[in-house]
């Protein structure tokens, strides 16, 4: 629920989830989001979903079964015979 | 921070650095072995950039075809690996701008973008996963190409921000920005509801 009067900390902290997350805020800037998500609902879960997306791709990355392709390369060989 | 994959030039395992001045000297071979290290993790890039094997094949050959032909001015400032990685973010942003001046249909469809699995997670645990992996290749092939390198150098390689602003070829300042709008754009794609099942 949005606090009366917060309108702007709201929108502010909906921009700002990313940079929350990312560890970018300067104390004063944290705080105030802190100060904000601990009365909005909204922003508590915009801050679990971001830390929630950071996870999700995170977790695609690391070692994958894909491998280069054997013709990666031809075309060094290629100029390397030229 | 130091990147996983490579110390500086400066700093290489005498292999390496002997790899590194035998390819500068023109010898193939030592260039293959030097660059076959990273050629796995740099396709796997490409087909994140670009959502398509067949592109992503001919733009891993441009690649090496670049880094072998510019080896020579490779001087060390980064890591071999940082350099490859930049030459592989520009190559998939030209052919992203060619895909976009091709007549209309033919562009990115979501389905092309799906991620592969790690391979380390086991079978149930991959369905578990799929349909957030599905909604993340379709947002992330919704994003303009500088904000879908931001988001799959820093969240999905892992990098960190000096080293993916290097590759990506901005400022750090400017990089974040795009990270930024990138996430946003991808909660916004995906929903709260769907990210919160990630458990994360």
């Amino acid at each position: 629920m949005r606090v009366p009067g917060r309108t702007d900390d709201h929108e502010w902290s909906q921009q700002h989830l990313s940079h929350y997350v990312e560890g970018d805020l300067i104390p004063r800037a944290r705080r105030r989001l802190d100060r904000h998500a601990r009365d909005c609902a909204d922003c508590a879960r915009g801050i679990r979903a971001m830390r929630a997306l950071v996870y999700a791709a995170r977790r695609l990355g690391g070692p994958v079964g894909v491998r280069a392709p054997e013709t990666i390369f031809d075309r060094v060989r290629s100029a390397g015979a030229g | 921070m130091r990147s996983p994959d490579g110390p500086r030039a400066a700093d290489l395992p005498e292999t390496e650095a002997s790899l590194l001045a035998r390819a500068q000297a023109g010898d193939v071979a030592a260039f293959e072995r030097l660059s076959s290290a990273y050629a796995d993790r740099l396709f796997m890039l490409l087909l994140r950039l670009l959502g398509d094997r067949a592109e992503a094949e001919d733009v891993a050959q441009e690649v090496m075809l670049r880094a072998w032909r510019g080896i020579t001015r490779f001087r060390g400032q980064s890591s071999y690996f940082t350099w490859l990685y930049r030459i592989a973010v520009n190559e998939a942003n030209r052919a992203l701008e060619k895909r976009a001046r091709r007549p209309a249909g033919v562009t990115l469809g979501p389905d092309e973008l799906q991620l592969p699995a790690p391979a380390a997670l086991d079978p149930s645990r991959q369905a578990e996963n799929s349909e957030l992996r599905r909604a993340l290749g379709r947002a992330l092939a919704d994003l303009p190409p500088p904000l879908r390198t931001a988001l799959v150098l820093r969240d999905v390689e892992g990098l960190s921000t000096q080293e993916a602003a290097e590759i990506a070829g901005v400022g750090e300042a400017a990089f974040k920005s795009r990270l930024h709008q990138a996430r946003l754009r991808v909660r916004a794609a995906i929903g709260d509801e769907a990210l919160a099942s990630t458990g994360g």
